[in-house]
């Protein structure tokens, strides 16, 4: 992982390509648990968010052990950025909110998912630190 | 043993895995799978992982031997989680690389039809197996998007 906080600018583009992430948490007790989610929202250079839709194992894990895997997926650059955060605070309303709230009903319809993605928060997230691995480098 | 349902879900359904560690400190870690298969005492799972997923992998699981699987149909969202402990590890066999592209194939049919992207890149995108990391299944839940999600469908909830 870089020492480098900083999201680069491009890792935006990658976000927003509509390709499902994943998220990896742990509860308190130990089991990780990874799931695939279908957006995460750039916030600014050091922070992300995620969307907490349900009251489900991943949004119980974080509010006990704030650590979190993400991970995004650019198929056409054979790449994956590996993000270590740090989950920070919810937003139940303002811009961050609105914006994915947006994004959701976007997806939900065109992934036939229309009712049953609904955005209660925007889960904030603090980069801790990234990597991206370009799968099609030699040693890979 | 895992049910028959889930078996053909892996077997025939199922387009894309993920697993998750987690190190000494509670830090979770992702490691995409390429491939996977049932050994035949049907509680065992053979993943595929790359090695450029390798980081915290076997320090993790030689640690406290968590290990969990998500698996999805691309397109229906239909999602299980499988939980379980770490068996082992092995270098892949014929049918592990079998396995690959198998699901290298599904991947790239489902992902190109539904996003528009070339079924080659996304081939290459499932990465060969470069290990294969054994586990054997302790508990099984359903991740379909839904107010069903979380619950427990191995052993069946309430037992």
């Amino acid at each position: 992982m870089t020492d480098s906080l900083k999201l680069p600018n491009d890792i935006r583009a990658v976000m927003d390509n509509g390709i499902p992430a994943v998220v990896v948490t742990c509860s308190v007790d130990g089991i990780p648990n990874a799931t695939i989610i279908s957006h995460v929202h750039y916030v600014d250079e050091w922070h992300v968010a995620l969307s907490f839709q349900f009251f489900n194992k991943t949004i119980r894990n974080v509010r006990e052990n704030p650590h979190a895997c993400v991970s995004l997926n650019d198929i056409t650059g054979n790449t994956q950025w590996m993000l270590d955060v740090q989950y920070d605070h919810s937003e139940a309303e303002g811009p961050i909110f609105d914006e994915m709230d947006m994004r959701i009903e976007a997806i939900a319809s065109a992934s036939g998912m229309a009712g049953i993605f609904k955005l209660r928060a925007a889960d904030v997230y603090r980069v801790k630190s990234f990597k991206s691995l370009n799968k099609a480098a030699p040693n890979q | 043993m895992i049910p028959g349902m889930i078996l053909k879900f892996l077997q025939d359904r199922g387009a894309i895995a993920v697993s998750g560690t987690r190190d000494a400190n509670r830090v979770p870690h992702v490691h995409y799978v390429s491939g996977w298969d049932v050994e035949p005492d049907q509680q065992t799972i053979r993943c595929s992982i790359n090695r450029a997923y390798l980081d915290y992998l076997f320090s993790s699981l030689e640690d406290n031997g968590q290990f969990s699987l998500t698996v999805e149909q691309i397109g229906t969202h239909e999602t299980y989680q499988l939980k379980g402990n770490y068996a082992g590890q092995a270098e892949p066999n014929d049918a592990d690389f079998a396995a690959h592209q198998r699901i290298a194939e599904r991947f790239a049919k489902a992902v190109s039809a539904l996003f528009g992207l070339s079924e080659e890149d996304c081939r290459a995108f499932i990465s060969s197996p470069t290990v294969i990391v054994r586990f054997t299944v302790r508990e099984i839940f359903l991740q379909t998007p839904g107010p069903g999600a979380g619950r427990r469908v191995f052993p069946p909830e309430g037992q």
